[in-house]
């Protein structure tokens, strides 16, 4: 987590920015030549920010820290919010307070601790009862106009929950989804190369082991990692790598705009539904630095099934998309392709020498069956972040 | 000669607007302007002080320089929009609507309606002045031609030495708390001040580090039914008795407040200055705060600022503190310097510069 360096308002001659001499601070450094100035004081205060962090990392990595913990306190706290906060499993509920005020009492209690105050709080209720009553009237029949609008606003909101629920995919079996080793991955040594001489923070997104992060680290890159499967980060936390325990639509929700050089995306990513593929990628692109670098890694569509497990590939909410459809989708985000590798599992049919009888009806045949069903299994795409 | 008229909606006593209204009113005498108060309403200490702005008409001269502080709605602002004077906004910014949405729909179209206000007078103002360069954004946003940032006049000096607390009342909180850890926040309970979070991160604090640990919550229950939901949330957490509660605290009070407590926390999702950590650098207490609002450049890096509020970020960075003597004596120091900056001298002398300038401008325009 890195430190925010805050920008302070232009101020007298004694502003912040000034420096200060150490050895006045309680004796801390007596005699100490070193001087705290503005710069120095933030680059203390990052350290400390990187030791906090690390603490974190570590309370993490110990189970000291469950996954959903932190969002389980703020579900907590919701239940005490008012009803209006507390989302739409709450609409009927809410919907029969609505009901409930809709209608007004005109017959205003008379009660008084004098016995003249009542006769005067009567007289003026009766004197006052066709006029209160006529206005009364009108504001009911407001209330209750609304209050059957909102009625049928929540029937069809109903129908819209059932049916939203009918067409969504059945959740994938934890482990359903095997994880390679992507430090290891044919597609390694493009990413690296690409991030190579990026500055600023990498984040891999289902790093899995994180082998990637450890080889980008080894390069020099400040790079560290996030995945929800906790068994299998470990290792790498242990090796002091950073390596976090939670989602990468998690993590994003948490980081700045722009505060990220290199992003990169592989595991899931893939196979997301279409809702949450475009989250996911609008939040990783607007959390890119101008100039920073997206690799994104993916099998193709035709070799989609022989990637997969069998759970993966029939019960997976979406499918793998082509290069081509990531670079339309990315350019809308201010993000364009700079490079396009091919690798993995390639199953292409081999053509016949053109010397063999009849090599041209089957190479024509091979063609058509490497392009439709058989060809390279999968692509790392590299782009640049430009606006 | 000069004239600037300040208008207010209220003139309360012991109020962060009152009091730098009437010190500004002060400074300006000082320096030989002509300067009056015009409100609303004012609480009856302070009726000597000011003058209904209904009157002004009667005493409108070619020249005036009209000086609205804007911190709420106010017939006053519907008033100034009719004035041909020049007119200056003094922005303290006004908490946004949806924050209180939900929680008290009657304050969201309240402060709607301020924003909506101020945000007319913006554009009609010939310069405005914010306490944070938060706060000056905001008024360029809302169509404000020009702006200066000069902070609000907290009267630091007036807080006495960390010496002068209520020694009874320092008493009583060192028996209730021991040797508890003990986290402080002074502001107003609401949503965009985000005790909720200050209360998740004790349950996290007091689970990691320090089981008896104990949160303190100074400020008004202006909205009542968060308050109410964040003392009821504590309670479900097993915290109700690791969370204190002060209302209506006399200077000295407070005073022993900060003095007693080991480290000031601040989750405020919006704030337009924020006083309290000046307050809290002026007792030497160290500050963990996120990043929001005008937080950064007041905290000016006398403070650990967290760009997340997880509770496990934020017990992580109080741990640190309570345990880093290094730390705090660094922080302490920083505090001490960036307070510096905000002594009365500085921000009056700033605020005559300023409105000296515009006066010389609209002169010479003359």
């Amino acid at each position: 987590m890195p430190a925010v360096t805050p920008s302070e308002p232009e101020m007298a001659s004694t502003g912040p920015d000034a420096p200060i001499d150490a050895a006045v601070v309680d004796g801390e450094t007596e005699g100490s030549p070193v001087q705290l100035d503005a710069v120095g004081r933030a680059r203390y205060l990052a350290e400390v920010m990187e030791e906090i962090d690390a603490e974190v990392r570590r309370r993490r990595a110990s189970g000291d820290l469950p996954p959903g913990l932190e969002r389980e306190l703020d579900e907590m706290f919701l239940e005490f919010s008012p009803l209006g906060l507390q989302g739409k499993a709450r609409l009927r509920e809410t919907l029969a307070l609505v009901d409930g005020s809709a209608y007004v009492d005109i017959s205003v209690p008379v009660a008084s601790q004098k016995k003249a105050g009542v006769y005067i709080k009567r007289l003026i209720r009766k004197s006052m009862g066709w006029y209160i009553g006529f206005i009364v009237h009108q504001l009911v029949k407001f209330a209750w106009s609304v209050s059957r609008m909102l009625h049928v606003v929540v029937d069809h909101v109903e129908v819209l929950e059932s049916t939203i629920d009918a067409l969504r995919p059945p959740e994938l079996p934890a482990g359903s989804a095997t994880v390679g080793d992507p430090g290891t991955a044919w597609w390694a040594e493009h990413a690296r190369a690409s991030l190579s001489a990026t500055r600023g923070r990498v984040l891999h997104g289902e790093c899995g082991n994180g082998s990637l992060v450890g080889l980008l680290v080894s390069a020099g890159v400040d790079a560290y990692g996030v995945d929800p499967a906790e068994l299998m980060i470990e290792p790498a936390v242990d090796q002091g790598l950073d390596i976090r325990s939670e989602s990468m639509l998690d993590h994003l929700e948490v980081v700045a705009d722009e505060a990220l050089d290199g992003i990169v995306l592989s595991g899931s990513l893939q196979w997301l539904h279409a809702n949450e593929r475009d989250r996911l990628i609008r939040m990783a692109t607007g959390r890119l630095a101008i100039g920073g670098t997206l690799v994104l890694h993916s099998s193709t569509p035709e070799a989609w099934d022989r990637g997969v497990t069998a759970l993966v590939a029939d019960l997976a909410p979406g499918r793998p998309l082509h290069a081509e459809t990531w670079t339309h989708l990315l350019s809308g985000l201010g993000v364009s392709t700079r490079a396009v590798h091919v690798g993995g599992d390639d199953r292409r049919l081999q053509r016949l020498d053109p010397s063999v009888p009849g090599a041209d009806t089957v190479n024509a045949a091979v063609e058509v069956l490497n392009e439709l069903l058989l060809g390279p299994g999968e692509f790392l795409l590299i782009a640049v972040r430009d606006r | 000669m000069t004239t600037v008229h300040q208008f207010v909606p209220a003139l309360l006593p012991r109020d962060a607007t009152g009091d730098h209204t009437i010190a500004l009113r002060d400074t300006f005498r000082a320096v030989g302007w002509t300067s009056d108060i015009y409100v609303e309403a004012a609480h009856d200490e302070l009726m000597s002080e000011a003058t209904y702005f209904e009157r002004y008409p009667d005493r409108a001269c070619p020249g005036d320089i009209l000086l609205y502080q804007a911190s709420t709605g106010s017939p006053v602002a519907e008033f100034l929009m009719e004035r041909t004077e020049v007119l200056v906004l003094d922005y303290h910014n006004i908490t946004p609507p949806t924050f209180y949405e939900g929680w008290e729909d009657h304050t969201a179209e309240k402060v709607a309606l301020a924003r909506t206000q101020v945000a007319a007078l913006a554009a009609r103002a010939a310069l405005g002045i914010a306490d944070s360069a938060f706060n000056a954004a905001e008024l360029t946003a809302f169509g404000c031609p020009a702006t200066e940032v000069v902070p609000i006049l907290a009267d630091i000096d007036a807080w006495g030495s960390p010496d002068m607390v209520d020694q009874d009342e320092q008493v009583r909180l060192g028996r209730s708390r021991g040797n508890a850890t003990t986290l402080l926040f002074v502001g107003r309970l609401s949503p965009n001040k985000c005790q909720h979070q200050l209360v998740q991160t004790l349950w996290l604090y007091r689970r990691w580090y320090d089981p008896m640990a104990r949160l303190r919550l100074v400020g008004p229950a202006m909205t009542r039914s968060y308050a109410r939901s964040v003392l009821s949330f504590a309670a479900e957490l097993g915290l109700a008795d690791a969370v204190d509660h002060g209302e209506q605290l006399t200077p000295a009070q407070l005073a022993a407040w900060y003095a007693d407590s080991d480290v000031f926390v601040c989750l405020s999702e919006h704030e337009g200055f924020c006083i309290p950590l000046l307050e809290a650098m002026h007792f030497d207490l160290p500050i963990v705060a996120y990043a929001a609002g005008a937080v950064p450049e007041t905290l000016g890096g006398a403070g650990v600022l967290l760009d997340s509020k997880r509770p496990s970020e934020v017990a992580a960075a109080i741990h640190r503190v309570v345990t880093d003597a290094t730390l705090v004596r660094r922080l302490g120091q920083a505090g001490r310097h960036r307070l510096g900056s905000f002594t009365s001298g500085h921000v009056r002398a700033r605020f005559v510069a300023v409105l000296g300038a515009l006066d010389a401008a609209q002169m010479a325009v003359r």
